[in-house]
């Protein structure tokens, strides 16, 4: 084995990340097969070996190296949980991030997980094409109005940047970001918006986070406010369908839309993202006709990402109707690491994976003190000393 | 896969002619109507004079000692339906629900009864008579009429102990056990019924999905003169929220325990000895008890050290399993240890000082690593071990948890031990023992600082002559 950087002159991350944006920008419609995926996988691992010494020692000491493995499965994938702990940065030593996202804590944790970007271009180049197919398939451009932070105040959401880039690049003139970064909505500017829009019978789209959706629609429905988006209008919702216990199932959320905002379900799409990985998966609701049957859903991953569902226990790949654990492989994080081992189960379909949620069986049982009461407790404490 | 275990003992009576029946989790139980509901906590009420107080204490504890001493006797058919039930509703293997079983049922005999009035209470009959107190006239104690027992979760035996305690001191008692935890309370309430059907006139064991739309849930907070609970702060909070403002509330929340091993016990011959007893700790009711301890701190400066310890934990660990195996693990379970386990060998690769012990599978896993703040690990066998200075420097580490720390396992504080004691009982803690002794308390115990019987006494002082 050779060691790490030795013997060859590497091209820098700028000339891989371009590469990579070259190979996202021919959409999601152009084929990446296994031959291809493979190549493209092994020279992003060999670049990450090189240049990350923790992930680096993390792989030999799972005998994986980029000369031993067979082929990108065996590209040993780090925990999510490791982003809470660790800065997983795979760069030259001068370069500095060009953005730090950070986990948006939906549950109490005690850190938040840091992803640290190399590049905001190849992020973008990775984020767009996908958005585009699965939101705006019609090639339509609609103001975009989200229910989120605009990213000047809240520069650690991966979210309000990814919108941003959408607003700014496959958005119309009008729309904009009507939330705050302690989560709240600004009821009334965004309810002016969308009256607006409404007037001028021009369709938007709506980008919001579930569990922001379920608090606004709290509050159209006390000030009894109904309204009919215009024709075309749509919907992106994402996350607030794992982790944190929900009030709503995703049937009365839906059905909540449709009433308060005369958009049906079958305008709405949900984005599976999360910090840990630059490339997002979308439901195909707008793209192909689906059935009413929301359990019937399912996400589909660009090209440079695939997904592997993994045995909870063995980690071994499970049969393809059996449950089992997300292990994404990202390449868009090229600057960070690409195989990401989840916490969430889903079973693998022919065209993607349906997402089930959280692992099963985390509630607290026993009468041993569980993670999330210690935090509750002191997180209380603190308040009260304040 | 055996039928489902009836979940419930109700005095005769009570249970109307039509009544419907739901099940959980192995666990079949019938549902109450308010009519019915009420007339179980009349019917116990009523029961309490002939059924509990025309005995002593004493004789009381003779006749429920009877009763649990089957449970230690693995030819009594109760023991063996215990057997038979406790793994699958309880979600331990069948080798750690007979340890389990063993462990709580040692203290249900008479003796032990019988010591726990003698050390809990003034004077032995304190419940029967007035008693010459210790200033000046005498004192008795009263016990509620009417104690209703919220029992958690999934260790089993937690909920059987509550309602002897009760029974002891002679108040009717219905006990709402947790759904893993239904089978052992149910048998020993039999067991009681079969050795004096008189007695078992005041006692209710009934399983229901707990709430407010419950109707036992309702009639039983309504009627108690005391509740008895065990469970999460929410927990805690709900019940409060539904119950008189005057009945009082004994909470057992839920605690953390953590380990010390002093340099005097960090020797090479006793290095194996102590992993051991650590093991036992850590492993038994599969991590899920209030006593289990999640951290080890290990004091520097032995003759062995902290990787050391860890080295033979995970060896423990390894026979501990062989003996009483964990049962197979939940997606959630098996995910947390992944992500826990690989997560700590990317911190060993950026140069922390981490260790990680594992089995191959989810079985257990031993993390060395820097103290930084208290986590509890899951139910899943896992322990971190956390080098120290010195044990002197374990209260301040500790002082974060100190509202949910309960027992302290320790080792080789030779003439420390009485003043590490006393700091760890300054910060929290509130009961400090030998590591061999963590998972099973005596009776007697002061159970999260509380007399386990005189906590549910209200005491009469009769002055004067």
């Amino acid at each position: 084995m050779r060691e790490a950087g030795a013997g060859r002159e590497e091209p820098p991350f700028d000339a891989l990340a371009a590469d990579l944006g070259a190979l996202f920008s021919r959409g999601i419609d152009a084929p990446l097969d296994d031959t291809a995926f493979d190549h493209w996988a092994r020279r992003v691992f060999r670049w990450q070996f090189h240049h990350n010494p923790t992930y680096r020692g993390y792989c030999v000491g799972r005998g994986a190296t980029p000369d031993s493995i067979g082929s990108w499965e065996e590209i040993p994938p780090v925990p999510t949980a490791a982003f809470k702990r660790l800065r997983l940065f795979s760069v030259e030593e001068s370069k500095q991030p060009e953005a730090i996202f950070e986990t948006s804590g939906t549950t109490l944790t005690e850190k938040k997980g840091e992803h640290w970007v190399a590049s905001l271009a190849l992020y973008q180049s990775a984020l767009l094409p996908p958005f585009r197919a699965h939101l705006l398939p019609d090639g339509a451009r609609f103001p975009v109005v989200a229910l989120l932070p605009p990213p000047d105040q809240a520069p650690r959401s991966s979210l309000s940047r990814m919108i941003a880039a959408v607003h700014d690049t496959l958005g119309a003139e009008g729309g904009g970001f009507f939330g705050a970064p302690d989560g709240s909505i600004r009821d009334e500017a965004l309810l002016g918006a969308l009256l607006a829009t409404v007037e001028a019978k021009q369709p938007v789209l709506v980008a919001t986070t579930a569990f922001g959706l379920v608090h606004w629609l709290d509050t159209l429905m006390r000030g009894s406010v109904r309204l009919v988006l215009p024709e075309g209008s749509r919907m992106m919702e994402t996350g607030g369908f794992k982790g944190r216990a929900r009030a709503v199932s995703r049937a009365e959320l839906y059905d909540g839309v449709h009433d308060a905002l005369g958009l049906p379900a079958d305008r709405i799409v949900n984005e599976y993202g999360m910090t840990e990985m630059l490339s997002q998966f979308y439901e195909p609701t707008l793209s192909e006709p689906l059935g009413p049957d929301l359990s019937e859903r399912f996400h589909v991953a660009p090209p440079w990402v695939r997904t592997r569902v993994l045995d909870p226990v063995t980690l071994d790949p499970v049969a393809d109707d059996q449950p089992g654990l997300l292990c994404h492989h990202d390449l868009a994080n090229a600057g960070s690491v690409a195989a990401v081992l989840t916490e969430d189960m889903g079973v693998r379909l022919e065209r993607g994976f349906r997402l089930l949620g959280r692992a099963p069986g985390a509630e607290p049982r026993g009468c041993s003190l569980a993670t999330e009461e210690l935090l509750e407790s002191a997180t209380m404490m603190r308040a009260a000393r304040k | 896969m055996s039928a489902a275990f009836d979940g419930w003992v109700l005095p005769p009576g009570v249970l109307p002619a039509r009544v419907s029946f739901a099940q959980a989790h192995g666990v079949r139980h019938p549902l109450l109507d308010p009519e019915s509901a009420r007339s179980l906590m009349d019917s116990l009420r009523t029961a309490r004079e002939d059924a509990l107080l025309r005995s002593s204490a004493a004789e009381r504890a003779r006749v429920l000692g009877r009763a649990g001493a089957r449970f230690l006797d693995r030819s009594d058919p109760l023991r063996r339906e215990a057997e038979e039930h406790v793994p699958a509703t309880a979600d331990l293997s069948l080798e750690m629900s007979r340890a389990v079983i063993d462990g709580m049922a040692r203290d249900w005999t008479g003796d032990r009864l019988l010591q726990l009035l003698a050390t809990d209470l003034p004077h032995p009959a304190a419940l029967d008579r007035f008693v010459p107190s210790a200033g000046t006239g005498r004192v008795r104690g009263v016990a509620p009429a009417l104690c209703f027992h919220v029992g958690a979760g999934t260790v089993p035996g937690v909920s059987a102990t509550s309602m002897l305690r009760s029974l002891l001191v002679g108040s009717a008692t219905l006990l709402k056990p947790g759904l893993g935890d239904v089978v052992l309370p149910v048998l020993l309430a039999r067991a009681i019924a079969e050795e004096s059907p008189t007695m078992a006139a005041a006692l209710a064991v009934l399983y229901w999905s707990g709430g407010s739309d419950d109707h036992a849930e309702s009639a039983a907070l309504a009627a108690a003169d005391t509740v008895v609970a065990y469970g999460s702060d929410a927990t805690m909070r709900s019940l409060l929220d539904r119950m008189p403002a005057d009945t009082p509330l004994i909470a057992y929340h839920h605690r953390i325990g953590v380990a010390l091993v002093g340099r005097d016990a960090l020797v090479e011959r006793e290095l194996d000895g102590v992993a051991d007893e650590l093991a036992h700790a850590v492993g038994m009711f599969d991590q899920r008890g209030c006593v289990s301890p999640h951290a080890v701190f290990v004091e520097q400066g032995g003759e062995v050290g902290a990787g050391e310890l860890a080295a033979a934990l995970a060896r423990a660990l390894a026979r501990f399993h062989a003996a009483l195996p964990p049962t197979p693990p939940s997606p959630a379970l098996a995910s947390n240890v992944h992500q826990l386990r690989r997560t700590a060998e990317l911190r060993r690769a950026s140069g922390e000082a981490v260790e990680v012990y594992a089995a191959q599978a989810s079985g257990w896993t031993v993390l060395l690593e820097p103290h930084d703040a208290i986590e509890p690990s899951g139910p899943g066998r896992t322990v971190r071990i956390h080098p120290i200075e010195d044990a002197a420097q374990l209260p301040t580490l500790l002082a974060p948890i100190a509202h949910h720390l309960q027992t302290v396992g320790v080792a080789g504080l030779g003439e420390r031990l009485e003043n590490v004691a006393r700091m760890l009982g300054g910060v929290g803690a509130t009961r400090i023992c030998p590591l061999s002794e963590v998972a099973f308390p005596p009776p007697w115990w002061h159970h999260d600082g509380k007399g386990p019987l005189s906590v549910l006494l209200r005491w009469v002082d009769l002055e004067g002559d």
